[in-house]
């Protein structure tokens, strides 16, 4: 312990060791990071200047545990959110995405529950521009990334679970003549996701163990929610997906119908013959939680 | 004026971490445990499943609320928006009190999610007194702090961490979670001697003592919760209740979680270290996936704790 009476400020000595046992290329290079010599000008060989030496570790032994377990934790945390993504990357390459996406996007909240969440922009927003048109790789990734980060957001948003629901009764039994008016009111976890690969059952088949191929493209429409604390997720035809999304925005029944209709006249036949179908099921599901006339 | 001892807390006996993966055990089969420790951040702001579990068990069991990102030693502000959720969490669950660490984990708006050491120096000792006051206000409970485990000093420091944490505690008037585990740990670490550093601290004001597994890999250890308590931390442990008049107590297990029984066992063991106990029977040395290991291990990325992350239940 030093007898000096002026330490270095706790401010200053806390930038530097979050930016040295931060720094990915390790503690050395930490140390020599400009962000570092920004707050404590030393060299890896003057480091017991600042942290001192136990009989059996030297300072920079010492501070490498927390270097090394930094982006360690953290990337354990992406892999227990992005199992599939991970399954489907192979270890080393989500690793190395988790790593780029942490240096990106460092943690700022005092939950590990937001750690993942910009995951998927950052996906997004470094995908390579330069593949040719036919290589939809990058995407499969990114929905995959989506859908995980929906089912983590969907786990821990207000649920179902202690409200009492509308059911497929109480739908029923509403006047043919208010029906039209009609606003749906849906629970708080209810996303509805548009993608261009089937990811979800890519992600089911690795959550069950098993080695699923990469699924060939198609328009894929999901209504994500959760029965009983569980996260389940509901493919929805393209029709029934626009019609939810509007009565999600709370739009009435009947205006919803119209607007499905003049977006796409050839869905109408599809429309009119499920719809009774598509209102039991979502109802049954539990999928609302009031309506509001 | 001297305080009450434990703060006027009672204590509560032996009890757990609640982990998710006991979840389905602690809610069929309601053990006999005396109470539960939760992880604030993990409760905070879920609107699922380990909310709703959380309600049914504090019905049931006493509850502490632990954190592991108050910050208290930062050079940052203090986050008023974490402290109001920690505050209705506690108010919620009814939590017999709350702690943190004696850290901080990080700066500048990042949170580095780790349990970062403090110099210890006159200088930091008003910072975190001062904290800890406002904290306290605002929570309108005292605060009870936990020494982390810790793998390197600083040059600045002036003061031993007993020395410290004395001083804070009166200072700020605040509780202390003794983990005899860390002590020991910080103990090799730092070539101080844990007896010592257990014999130092303010009995009057340790409310709980926290006991885990370790790794020791050979030139230091490594507090990783992921294994039985050793007999050297049992012996601390041994000393503190002798010098305490007993606190609550806790273990903690947070990687290769065996079933609950094995944990909840391994907390019982405390018994036979308080002087009066009643010899509890486990099998766990017949288990030899669980057995206690004192010796040193050779592992290649070790990772101390905390880690608080729970993982979404999808179909």
């Amino acid at each position: 312990m030093m007898d000096s009476s002026d330490p270095r400020p706790l401010d200053q000595v806390q930038r530097w060791m979050l930016a040295v046992v931060t720094h990915p290329q390790g503690v050395v290079s930490g140390i020599r990071a400009d962000e570092s010599q920004q707050e404590i000008p030393i060299s890896p060989d003057d480091l017991e200047s600042v942290i001192t030496r136990s009989r059996q570790c030297t300072s920079i032994e010492r501070l490498q545990v927390y270097g090394n377990a930094y982006y360690t934790r953290l990337i354990e945390c992406l892999q227990d959110e992005y199992p599939s993504l991970r399954h489907a990357l192979g270890d080393e390459s989500f690793d190395a995405f988790a790593l780029a996406y942490l240096r990106n996007s460092p943690p700022t909240s005092y939950t590990l529950s937001s750690l993942g969440a910009e995951f998927p922009r950052f996906l997004r927003e470094t995908r390579p521009g330069d593949l040719p048109p036919e290589i939809h790789w990058p995407e499969f990734l990114m929905d995959l990334a989506t859908l995980e980060r929906t089912y983590a957001e969907v786990f821990d948003a207000p649920g179902p679970e202690q409200l009492t629901l509308l059911t497929s009764e109480a739908l029923s039994s509403i006047p043919a003549d208010e029906w039209s008016d009609v606003k749906l009111i849906p629970v708080e976890c209810l996303r509805l996701l548009e993608l261009r690969f089937a990811v979800h059952e890519y992600a089911t088949s690795v959550r069950r163990g098993q080695q699923p191929s990469i699924p060939i493209s198609e328009p894929t429409f999901l209504a994500v929610s959760r029965i009983d604390f569980i996260v389940r997720r509901w493919p929805l035809t393209r029709t029934a997906f626009q019609l939810l999304g509007l009565l999600c925005q709370g739009m009435p029944i009947g205006m919803a119908i119209e607007q499905c209709v003049d977006n796409d006249a050839s869905s109408e036949d599809e429309l009119w013959g499920n719809i009774s179908d598509w209102f039991h099921d979502w109802a049954t599901t539990g999928l609302f939680r009031g309506l509001q006339r | 004026m001297k305080p009450v001892s434990r703060l006027g807390h009672p204590n509560l006996g032996l009890g757990v971490g609640l982990r998710t993966v006991h979840y389905p055990h602690i809610l069929e089969n309601k053990p006999a445990v005396d109470w539960f420790e939760i992880i604030s951040e993990n409760y905070m702001d879920s609107h699922g499943r380990p909310r709703y579990v959380l309600e049914q068990i504090a019905e049931r069991y006493p509850i502490v609320t632990h954190g592991v990102s108050l910050s208290i030693g930062s050079s940052d502000p203090l986050n008023f928006d974490y402290l109001r959720r920690l505050k209705k969490l506690a108010a919620t669950v009814n939590a017999r009190w709350v702690s943190d660490h004696l850290c901080w984990t990080g700066v500048a708006g990042r949170n580095s999610h780790d349990l970062l050491p403090i110099p210890f120096n006159e200088p930091t000792l008003r910072h975190v007194v001062d904290r800890i006051r406002i904290v306290q206000d605002f929570l309108e409970r005292p605060l009870v702090l936990e020494n982390p485990s810790s793998y390197l000093t600083f040059a600045d420091s002036t003061l031993t961490e007993w020395e410290f944490l004395k001083r804070m505690a009166e200072d700020a008037d605040c509780g202390l979670l003794l983990d005899v585990n860390n002590v020991y740990v910080s103990s090799v670490n730092h070539d101080f001697d844990p007896d010592e550093y257990v014999r130092s601290i303010p009995h009057e004001r340790v409310v709980q003592c926290h006991l885990a597994g370790h790794t020791n890999l050979i030139t230091h250890c490594i507090d990783t919760h992921d294994n039985h308590v050793i007999d050297r931390v049992w012996e601390l442990y041994r000393l503190a209740h002798r010098l305490t008049g007993g606190v609550s107590t806790l273990l903690e297990w947070d990687a290769h979680i065996p079933p609950f029984p094995v944990v909840h066992a391994e907390v019982l063991k405390a018994r036979r270290y308080m002087g009066d106990a009643v010899e509890v029977e486990t099998d766990l040395e017949e288990t030899p996936a669980l057995r206690i290991s004192d010796s040193p291990s050779h592992r290649s990325t070790t990772v101390p704790q905390p880690a608080s992350f729970v993982v979404a239940e999808v179909e």
